[in-house]
């Protein structure tokens, strides 16, 4: 069987005593690490070596963290295809994951290896030094066994970053980690997100929706009828900036420069045209065609974007949490085409497109593979964390 | 039939930054190539662009100096395109929401009314890398230099509102002035810190039709942005004439065959907002300070020059054109020196002093302090003018001040009566031709006798104080002699 870990370092490093002394943490590729390969998954940067650290692998080192290696990732993250994401800690490898989310790639691989899955809000985690292809949508995600672990990587690595001017510079206030009392606990349910749910999955999800009623929770049914839209916003909008952004992967200055060009434009174009594989590639004419033919296309997806994000705030706000399934909605096939993978991703993507922190839950025996996927606003990344805690600790902490 | 030209203008304007735009790589573009570069200029995947405060506050000022609007709100684009002094694919640039929109500079028109010429917009973005074409043998071979690769730039884009390539050029003076007024650049054409693009079309003459623009590139002195403007007339002028229709190009202007030569267009793609750099919000507050900051402008200055110290609209033009020369002047006023012999020395004497020497008026030895002594002796008739020019060169190379200066050479004019009697009567009683002459009616032997008598003083004496004293004597010897 193949190697789990692409790269393996001679030492497993951690230069700190901290509050994560001894923890064994894997990367993929596109995590900056001084020294080792970070070709994020794509020819185009083969051979590319990291020259400093990331800042949140900087501070998960810091923090005695063991940085244990890199796993096989799928081109810059995009997608599951190829991944290994998920087995270090199944295999028990690895006491967390660090994986690269741009649609909910941290949250199915958890699902996958019937574990706990992290996407953090936008903005809490630095972005320097984490290579990846959809710059406002991605955000590195924690794939481990343990709800503790997640809660204590994020105080260790999250908070503003003066190497990177996007983050705020405040972190935003996160509510209080206060006591949970469950008869007051509101728990909205999108009935929308249901849909495209086969029959199995949404008595499943439903199943886990009375289990938490007998916790004393209240659900609280709530109306979005716009949340169709997110794969249409989040595919528009995600592959312009992919298209775009891509630009600085040119396979000249690294990555396998192709040979025999006659001049330096034919290199260029020969070289990239060889650096990516199939579906990064079509990803990157689609965002190139609205770029290019279809720019009124896209200035309406960034609107739709605004009016999602902003009617999702609404939702966040009347209640202290949002129930949604978590669902690989994989098809049969291999998944390798662009229209598959988004349909894979159609349960996790909304939080790619708002920003906002999502946690998801294995499911529960007996639930048709749906587990549960829990939400907040921007934000409230601890306080999400916390109700997490609190419901699968209500449901006897089983997976 | 008659033309008429429409010409716009897009500057770019370097920005006299201490680091790059969005890095810490000191902005340092002539420096031995690939000294100033890092991760973040030279685009290493994960990188990210972090925009200085200082080019922000440089841009924002020369927004205003030139009487632009900041907006409230701006952001970055990628500017997309494929081309080895860009190997990131794209430049990142503000296309969508630009820093300022409006703007513009009033220039004397050519029938004498003032003109104003509008800007669009300013907008800042980066500058890309330098690419070095060289022959390795027999091989030719492209190096590319990062040290420019993120430098801050500035692009001042104007309204198609020019007519004539004097305008143009007018309008460029005026532009540097006031950018070098706010201490955004140095802004020389020369040593490529404004480069000027412009962007001309033809029509016949009072049409307010706008017909396909050709852009001329290359020009590096404002000179050569007027010749190339001319020259762009004068050939779609002819082409229209003869039924040719104008294409939608580029062109550069070769300066040694004094003509615009096509040139291959490089591709160009849309730009899309950048999702990393954040939006830059400018509040009131920010905006207000910012102003307070902002020095008198050339015109405002030029206008008090004229009300404060007596000076005409020229005069005050010429002082007020530079910073260093209105801050030099305002300086020897300070010292104490009357406006008009300020005004002079300067012009006349020490800026083409200044220019011999290859300095700058603020680098210079010869600080005001040292040059208001030396005016203020002349006017006390200490010394005379000859001696001061004299001494002024002398300032450039030796120590001290000029009193100290006029002591130890002996420049010190001899005004004492006394002293000079003796002189006089000396010239007189060797020049007895000169003497019948003037009192037989000939005035200009009084000059030749003042001569004399300065030159027996090897110079020092008072040539005022010799004269009065000739008269007197000259005249007293007449009523004695019939
Ligand atoms: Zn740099």
């Amino acid at each position: 069987m193949e190697e789990l870990f692409v790269h393996r370092p001679a030492e497993a490093t951690a230069s700190g005593n901290g509050p994560l002394h001894g923890m064994k943490v894997a990367l993929q590729p596109n995590c900056s690490v001084a020294g080792w390969p970070a070709d994020a998954g794509s020819d185009a940067l083969a051979d590319f070596k990291a020259l400093e650290d990331a800042t949140i692998a900087g501070r998960l080192r810091q923090a005695g963290a063991v940085l244990c290696g890199t796993t096989r990732m799928s081109e810059f993250g995009f997608g599951l295809h190829g991944s290994r994401a998920g087995e270090a800690v199944r295999q028990g490898a690895a006491d967390a994951e660090l994986v690269l989310d741009l649609m909910g790639e941290s949250r199915l691989a958890a699902l996958r290896a019937s574990v706990f899955g992290f996407k953090p809000s936008y903005g809490r985690l630095s972005r320097l030094g984490i290579i990846g292809l959809i710059p406002s949508m991605e955000c590195a995600g924690l794939v481990t066994a343990d709800l503790e672990v997640i809660a204590k990587i994020l105080d260790a690595v999250a908070g503003a970053d003066e190497m990177d001017f996007s983050m705020p510079a405040e972190p935003a206030a996160d509510p209080e980690d206060g006591p949970i009392d469950p008869s007051r606990l509101t728990i909205g349910v999108i009935a929308e997100a249901l849909q495209g749910l086969d029959d199995d999955a949404q008595a499943g999800f439903r199943q886990t929706l009375a289990a938490i009623r007998e916790t004393g929770a209240t659900l609280l049914d709530l109306s979005f009828p716009e949340f169709s839209l997110f794969p249409l916003a989040h595919q528009v909008v995600g592959a312009v900036e992919a298209s775009s952004c891509a630009g600085r992967y040119d396979s000249v200055r690294y990555g396998r420069r192709a040979p025999g060009a006659k001049n330096w434009n034919e290199m260029y174009l020969r070289s990239r045209g060889a650096a990516f594989g199939p579906l990064v590639k079509s990803y990157l004419f689609q965002g190139a065609y609205f770029q290019f033919e279809r720019y009124g296309a896209f200035e309406a997806a960034c609107r739709i974007r605004s009016r999602l994000v902003a009617r999702m705030d609404r939702l966040a706000a009347q209640v202290d949490v949002l129930a949604l399934p978590a669902v690989d909605l994989a098809g049969s096939g291999n998944a390798a085409s662009l229209g598959d993978t988004y349909a894979r991703f159609g349960a996790t993507l909304f939080a790619n497109v708002t920003g906002q922190p999502a946690l998801v839950l294995p499911p529960c025996p007996g639930t048709g593979g749906a587990g549960l996927q829990l939400t907040a606003a921007r934000g409230g990344d601890g306080r999400l964390l916390a109700l997490g805690r609190h419901l699968f600790n209500g449901r006897g902490g089983k997976a | 039939m008659d033309f008429e030209a429409v010409i716009g203008l897009e500057i770019h304007v370097e920005l006299n930054c201490a680091t790059k735009m969005f890095c810490d790589c000191p902005n340092r573009p002539g420096d031995a190539p690939n000294t100033h570069i890092c991760p973040t200029c030279l685009w290493f995947p994960g990188a990210v662009p972090r925009l200085s405060r200082q080019a922000l506050e440089k841009a924002a000022l020369l927004c205003l100096g030139l009487e632009a609007e900041l907006q409230p709100v701006s952001a970055f684009d990628q500017k997309v395109y494929y081309y080895p002094d860009l190997p990131k694919g794209y430049q990142l640039s503000q296309a969508h929401l630009p820093l300022s929109r409006g703007g513009g500079i009033e220039i004397p028109g050519e029938d004498g009314q003032t003109r104003r010429l509008r800007i669009h917009h300013i907008h800042m973005e980066e500058d890309v890398a330098k690419l070095v074409h060289e022959m390795e043998g027999r091989l030719p071979i492209s190096l590319v230099d990062f040290n420019r690769a993120g430098a801050p730039l500035v692009e001042i884009v104007t309204e198609p509102d020019f007519r004539t390539a004097c305008e143009a050029m007018e309008f460029l003076k005026a532009l540097r002035t006031r950018v070098r007024y706010v201490g955004a650049s140095e802004c020389s054409m020369e040593n490529g810190t404004m480069r000027v693009d412009a962007n001309i079309s033809v029509r016949p003459a009072g049409s307010d039709r706008m017909n396909t623009k050709v852009e001329v590139k290359n020009m590096n002195s404002i000179r050569h942005v007027g010749d190339a403007i001319a020259h762009e007339i004068a050939r779609q002028s002819a082409a229209v004439q003869a039924g040719e229709a104008v294409i939608l190009h580029t062109r550069l202007w070769d300066p040694d065959k004094k003509a615009t030569v096509p040139m291959r267009a490089k591709f160009e793609g849309p730009c899309v907002p950048d999702p990393v750099v954040p939006v830059i919000a400018l509040s009131a507050e920010w905006i207000a300070d910012l102003r307070g900051r902002l020095p008198e402008m050339p015109a405002v200055r030029a206008e008090r020059f004229m009300a404060c110290y007596e000076l005409n609209g020229e005069e005050a033009a010429f002082l007020s054109a530079e910073p260093e020369v209105a801050g030099y002047f305002e300086a020897l006023i300070t010292e104490g020196v009357a406006p008009r012999m300020a005004m002079h020395w300067l012009s006349t004497q020490l800026m083409p002093a200044v220019r011999e020497r290859e300095t700058a008026l603020d680098a210079c030895p010869v600080t005001p302090a040292r040059l208001g002594g030396l005016l203020k002796m002349l006017a006390r008739d200490e010394i005379n003018a000859k001696a001061a020019r004299e001494v002024l060169g002398l300032l450039f190379d030796e120590d001290g001040s000029p009193e100290a200066i006029v002591r130890r050479r002996g420049f010190g004019q001899v005004s004492d009566t006394a002293a000079l009697e003796q002189l006089i009567d000396t010239v007189l009683a060797a020049q007895p031709a000169a003497v019948a002459d003037f009192r037989s009616g000939q005035g200009k032997a009084m000059g030749f006798l003042i001569g004399q008598a300065m030159q027996a003083s090897g110079g020092k004496a008072n040539p005022k104080v010799i004269r009065e004293m000739l008269a007197k004597k000259l005249a007293a010897d007449s009523i004695e002699s019939p």
